[in-house]
């Protein structure tokens, strides 16, 4: 097992723990900083959609940014 | 120039196509209600983008954007948008036999309405896109659903693409490719500082997978790939998004991809934002992306293999990428554009180590449609 693999599995675990952990409910009056631009998860989707177009064309693999569209035949 | 040509009447037929695909999309919202996407813009806006893109090929391509976020009631809403890239020397497999260049220009449209039930978001959408020597028509549709008193969020959606390249230079040989993805995402607020979201997609891709502009080494004969007929592709991801004392914010990123071509690759980035207030917020973030190659590369191939590639996506490399950006929002407004306005500048630097570099330049313009 690699270290990026054993990384990885790790940042997973982590993940899940918060999951799992998470009951801890945090208020709607408690969530301004969580509300700020920066915490999104994907905060301009222009941006993104056209960071992932480009990265696609140049790169073997693809994914984790939502649905996938139809590719293009940028070579 | 034929071939320019040929780029030119394909790409204003597909703007032509697009323009038609987003009238209709507008006009069945206005109409009615639908289903919706589960990753909706907080505010109504529509936003205008130039995004540029230069590489040390000599390609650079000139994308203008649109962008519309409208709810129609408090449950229905549209988002849509359009988009060209301008392709100026298009590529060096073109150049191999265009030594002056050959342009080519990429028309595409998508949509997608959302509705809302309770604390469950539906959408369905479709993208079309169009260029010289490539088609693509896809479907999706999502679901997202809150719980736990808005900490937790569960989304999937599902996506079918149609597409459709032609074997250059014939104009009228044309392969079929069937791509469907599905995703399944879940975000959870942890504390009040802290967002963690963990996802899996995967898609399976069947049909015409080879790359008809390049040529692989066979027994010292230059010959387009060879690629098989199915992909089926898997993606896990992790992210988590902290907020830190003084309107400053990390945000760390991981995938890990997986592909039965036996590609491997991890992606890690990491991100630093800070808000001056709130009108103006500064970042920038690093990524990192190792791959290796499909089972079937190699640099030369001898012998008679029964897969071969020079697509250089799936060769074994790796990538470092650069970003920052600057978001503003003048408190009077933007040149003639209403209060809350926004400006958002961004520059990426990407290179890899098969001696390829690009850079982007994106300015975006984000105006609200209700102050």
């Amino acid at each position: 097992m690699t270290r990026a693999v054993r990384l990885a599995l790790l940042m997973m675990v982590l993940a899940a723990s918060s999951l799992v952990t998470a009951c801890a409910t945090v208020q709607p009056w408690q969530r301004g900083r969580l509300a700020s631009p920066c915490m999104q998860f994907s905060p301009d989707g222009e941006l993104a959609a056209f960071a992932s177009h480009w990265q696609e064309s140049r790169e073997g693999a693809a994914g984790g940014n939502g649905l996938q569209g139809g590719g293009c035949g940028c070579k | 120039m034929a071939c320019r040509a040929a780029g030119v009447a394909a790409s204003n037929a597909g703007l032509l196509l697009a323009c038609g695909a987003l009238a209709a999309a507008i006009g069945a919202a206005l109409v009615g209600g639908g289903p919706v996407t589960a990753q909706q813009p907080a505010q109504e806006s529509y936003g205008i983008s130039m995004h540029t893109f230069t590489d040390s090929r000599g390609v650079t391509v000139l994308s203008p954007t649109g962008e519309l976020n409208r709810d129609f009631t408090t449950r229905t809403g549209l988002r849509a948008s359009f988009g060209v890239d301008a392709i100026s020397a298009a590529s060096d497999s073109c150049v191999r036999c265009h030594p002056d260049g050959a342009n080519n220009a990429r028309a595409y449209v998508n949509a997608s309405l959302f509705r809302k039930y309770g604390d469950t978001k539906v959408s369905v959408g479709g993208e079309y896109s169009r260029e010289a020597f490539y088609s693509a028509t896809t479907g999706s549709t999502s679901i997202s659903r809150t719980l736990n008193q808005a900490n937790t969020t569960i989304a999937g959606g599902y996506a079918f693409s149609l597409n459709r390249p032609v074997l250059h230079p014939s104009d009228e040989d044309v392969e079929r490719q069937y791509a469907h993805s599905a995703f399944a995402t879940i975000t959870q607020t942890v504390t009040k500082t802290t967002a963690v979201q963990v996802g899996y997609e995967t898609s399976r891709i069947t049909g015409y997978q080879n790359n008809p502009f390049l040529r692989a080494t066979v027994d010292g004969l230059r010959m387009l790939g060879n690629h098989p007929e199915h992909r089926l592709r898997h993606s896990l991801t992790a992210k988590v998004r902290q907020a830190l004392p003084g309107s400053t914010y990390i945000e760390a990123d991981f995938r890990r991809y997986t592909d039965d071509w036996q590609v491997r690759a991890n992606t890690w980035s990491a991100g630093l934002a800070h808000e001056f207030g709130p009108r103006l917020t500064l970042a920038g973030s690093y990524r990192r992306h190792e791959q290796t190659g499909a089972s079937f590369y190699q640099p030369v191939y001898t012998g008679q293999p029964e897969f071969f590639t020079a697509d250089f996506r799936i060769f074994p490399f790796d990538a470092d990428l650069y970003t920052g950006r600057l978001n503003v929002t003048p408190k009077q407004g933007l040149l003639a554009f209403r209060e809350g306005t926004s400006l958002t500048l961004q520059y990426e630097y990407y290179r890899n180590t098969t001696k390829f570099q690009a850079a982007t330049f994106t300015a975006a313009i984000r105006v609200p449609l209700t102050r």
